[in-house]
């Protein structure tokens, strides 16, 4: 949420720290900053409201009431602790809530005489500040006592809804299936049961989806002088579900969806109509307030015991009662803690640990210090883990490197509700397609990985469907594949992989039950660990060296092979350097693959592997290249075969 | 020719190593998962936005007896583990987890994570603060301190948001603040729903990307390569 620092310094005072000190005092008490703007002499901070702060932080009074509660100081003003008087009721204007689960509270304030025009430069300013448009007078007035303190607002021009007897009525109701409103922005919805309206109560005209947007019907404009304002408290779900369906994000569904204190709705009335008799004149008539039942604040029994051992460190009763104090809490002392009431904005305070996470916030968690932990042996060991890791060494002893592939696939038994693309809206049953994929792909990087064939495994979890159970029942399989030609699948596979599996089988000392399709073998492994002793150690494999990662070239390679009689006088190291040297940068893989002597000459061939980041090689310059090289091995007396 | 291992396995083996020698269990659970373990357990609100089905794949429910979802992260494994043991206990849960979302660079909707929890008499954050200062500087091989920030998370109270710096050691991340990972003190309606009193014990709980944890040691920036069994990338570990 965008927070302008000249607004919030408003309420603050002179107290309030500079830019960068703020942004240090709320990203390790409060909230992250996701960044600060510098807009003239003002600077817009975007604070990463936590989700259970939304009912009291999402406005300007909500952070800086959190600013002064970090800064031990009080607000300049704060609407909320603040007896202004009370708008007086009139019977002229009454409402009606069908479902008070769906609306705690709804209160309509009746002003006649207005007289739409401009905002003033200080009203327009502080709207465009955080990135708003100003509209008119009526309407920048409720939007910014809903940036201020987070209570959303609504006028409606009182002329276009239906009189009876000098008496206006509104309703809050969910709306009929294919009921349908037009909203401000000009735009037609067709409704259904779950989506909550605020209508005319004598006509029974929609005038706005509550909570999310005004209707065009009751829509104020340059002739409006009779306003009907509106402060509602609505439900935090279905005011969610109805900014979703119409895909309506408006800043007053963000905030219904988090959850408003229905205690916000007197003060935000009292404030939006004071502005606008400022900046638009007329006269309140008075309002209707209708609010059920009442919530009640619970007191909360926080323990000075239970502060300390959750947060590990010695607190004093002064620090405690200090931070009670300065977040707003009314307190008595009870045995052993204290009997907090929080302020009735703050409806995340709900238990104790609630309080603590207070305390320790404020007090600073960079007091609290490392507790080492301490050298403990486990008895309970994990087999899947154990048994995974040493096939995984076994079978990277024998060639085979390990993969993790999707879950997802395009057709299986197992279907899922949501699926995220059209390929992917099943789940796989089996490991052998995504292995079969990924022997073929590879086969193309043989030559670039230096490795004579492809031998890949996967140990991960598939899903197939219970019929007996009514139910998708998971287990881990492992399948290993093999492929020695581009060209796909030989029986060959088959044979290097035979060899494997009977070694591996001989090294865990059970049969493993799979099966041989195609060059890749895959088994349950999960129906393995119930055929083998249960671990009572973890094997401590070789460490690893930390590697680095290095991107590589998404361009194709080319491959050259060179055979040569060198010359008495050569080392195979000195042929390498010659070759490294007349080959250049775009040779990325040097490989012996073959050297015998005979009659005293050493014949060497290397596989050559060229490739660019930047581009396709072409025959041609690598041929070109070739004879370079050819030539300068010549010179030094070897002989191209 | 040897072949290679998965970065993301070698990373759930080291991780087991080092917590393993503090008296942590290696947990597990099923990917398909009870909506009831992988949100209610953990104190997630009914109507939570994390339960939307932008957020979480849900199975067909002509398919499961009860709402059933892959699971958007290892800690419903915290849940089902406290309710069949009795503290003290003490687990790490490295394992898959899905979301869906759209899949780019940082995002995948498969990924790694690794939980870990801790419930005894007495357990604090100063527990977590050590835990963690303790398993980052053996996984990275230096001196490592570690800060707590203000957060929120449903199955945690007080929350945290977790940063380190390595002090010393060869690593690039040497010197600098980074965020880490979430965490904080079990809350006590998840201990409470599992069978614990919360009144007797208290725990920590903490969760982390695998991927990032990646990101950080091996220095890849594509989260895709971890799962498209590409060889030019995996057999550089």
């Amino acid at each position: 949420m965008k927070v302008s620092y000249l607004w919030l310094k408003e309420y603050v005072g002179e107290t309030m720290p500079p830019v960068e000190e703020l942004e240090t005092l709320l990203t390790f008490h409060a909230f992250e900053i996701d960044g600060i703007e510098q807009v003239g002499d003002d600077a817009i901070l975007d604070v990463k409201v936590l989700p259970d702060r939304g009912a009291d932080c999402l406005s300007h009074r909500g952070i800086a009431r959190e600013i002064t509660s970090l800064i031990a100081s009080t607000l300049t003003y704060d609407p909320f602790y603040t007896s202004t008087p009370e708008i007086t009721s009139s019977e002229r204007v009454r409402a009606h809530i069908a479902d008070t689960e769906q609306c705690a509270r709804i209160s309509f304030a009746l002003m006649t005489g207005v007289t739409i025009g401009e905002s003033p430069a200080w009203l327009k300013q502080r709207l465009s500040a955080i990135g708003q448009r100003s509209i008119n007078n009526v309407v920048d007035a409720t939007n910014y006592v809903m940036y201020a303190l987070g209570q959303p607002l609504h006028a409606y021009d009182a002329k276009k809804l239906t009189e009876k007897n000098g008496t206006y009525a509104l309703g809050v109701r969910m709306a009929r299936e294919g009921e349908c409103i037009t909203t401000l922005s000009q735009e037609t919805y067709t409704l259904n049961a779950q989506t909550q309206l605020i209508v005319d109560g004598h006509s029974d005209v929609p005038l706005s989806l509550a909570g999310v947007k005004g209707g065009a019907h009751a829509e104020v404009d340059a002739t409006t002088t009779m306003i009907i304002l509106e402060a509602g408290n609505f439900n935090p779900q279905t005011t969610r579900k109805t900014a979703q369906r119409f895909k309506l994000f408006t800043d007053a569904a963000k905030r219904f969806e988090n959850g408003v204190s229905p205690e916000m709705v007197s003060p935000a009335l009292c404030e939006v109509v004071a502005l606008i008799l400022e900046i638009a004149g007329g006269v309140c008539e008075g309002k209707c307030d209708t609010y059920p039942h009442p919530a009640r604040q619970e007191k909360v029994l926080v323990k000075h015991a239970r502060v300390e051992s959750v947060l590990g460190i010695p607190v004093s009763v002064e620090v405690i009662e200090d931070i009670l104090a300065r977040i707003g809490c009314l307190f008595e002392i009870v045995e052993g803690g204290w009997s907090v009431l929080p302020p009735r904005e703050r409806i995340d305070i709900c238990i104790s640990e609630d309080i603590i996470a207070e305390i320790g916030r404020i007090y600073g968690y960079e007091h609290i210090p490392a507790r080492i932990p301490t050298a403990k042996p486990i008895t309970e060991y994990n087999a899947r883990q154990e048994y995974s890791e040493r096939v995984r060494h076994f079978l990277i002893e024998k060639g085979f490197s390990e993969v993790i592939t999707s879950s997802f696939c395009e057709k299986d038994e197992v279907i899922l509700l949501n699926a995220l693309a059209s390929d992917k809206g099943a789940l796989r049953s089996s490991l052998r397609g995504n292995v079969a994929d990924v022997l073929t792909r590879n086969m193309y990087h043989i030559d670039l990985l230096g490795i004579p064939y492809t031998a890949v495994f996967e140990i991960g979890t598939v899903f197939t469907k219970d019929e007996t159970n009514h139910d998708v029942v998971e287990y881990t399989a492992c399948a290993l594949g093999v492929r020695t030609k581009v060209s796909g699948y030989t029986p060959h596979d088959d044979v290097i992989l035979r060899t494997v599996i009977q070694e591996l089988e001989a090294y865990l000392g059970t049969v493993l039950g799979g099966s041989m399709e195609n060059g890749i073998y895959e088994y349950n492994f999960s129906e393995l660990l119930t055929k083998v002793p249960a671990p009572t150690a973890y094997t401590a494999h070789p460490k690893r060296e930390v590697v680095t990662f290095k991107p590589y070239s998404h361009y194709p390679h080319l491959r050259r092979d060179i055979a040569l009689w060198a010359s008495t006088d050569m080392s195979d190291v000195e042929v390498r350097s010659c070759i490294e040297a007349y080959a250049g940068d775009l040779l990325v893989r040097m490989d012996l693959f073959d050297t015998f002597t005979k009659d005293g000459k050493t014949s060497y061939a290397f596989r050559l592997v060229f490739q660019s980041s930047e581009r396709t090689l072409t025959d041609d310059e690598i041929a070109e290249t070739m004879r370079e090289l050819e030539g300068a091995l010549k010179e030094r007396g070897c002989v191209i075969r | 020719m040897k072949g290679h291992q998965h970065p993301i396995t070698q990373m759930i083996s080291e991780v087991n190593a080092i917590f393993s020698e503090i008296g942590f269990v290696f947990a597990e659970g099923p990917e398909a998962e009870r909506e009831y373990y992988n949100f209610d357990r953990l104190n997630v609100p009914k109507d939570h936005p994390s339960r939307d089905m932008q957020d979480t794949f849900w199975f067909q429910s002509t398919d499961v007896p009860k709402p059933t979802v892959l699971r958007t992260h290892t800690s419903p494994v915290q849940a089902r583990y406290m309710e069949s043991h009795t503290p003290p206990m003490r687990i790490i849960v490295p394992g898959k987890v899905f979301r869906n979302e759209a899949t780019d660079a940082t995002h995948e909707a498969q990924f790694y994570q690794f939980e870990g929890l801790c419930v005894d008499k007495g357990i604090s954050l100063a527990d977590l603060k050590g835990v963690l200062q303790f398993f980052f500087g053996r996984f990275f091989g230096g001196d490592v301190e570690i800060r707590f920030r203000p957060s929120f998370f449903p199955f945690v109270e007080p929350g945290v948001e977790v940063d380190m710096r390595l002090n010393s050691g060869n690593s690039k991340l040497v010197g600098r603040w980074i965020e880490i990972m979430g965490a904080g003190m079990v809350h006590p309606n998840v201990l409470r729903d599992s069978g614990i009193d919360p009144e007797v014990y208290t725990g920590y709980a903490f969760g982390m990307g695998l991927d990032r944890l990646g990101f950080m040691k091996y220095e890849f920036d594509d989260v895709r390569t971890l799962y498209n069994g590409d060889l030019r990338f995996i057999n550089q570990f």
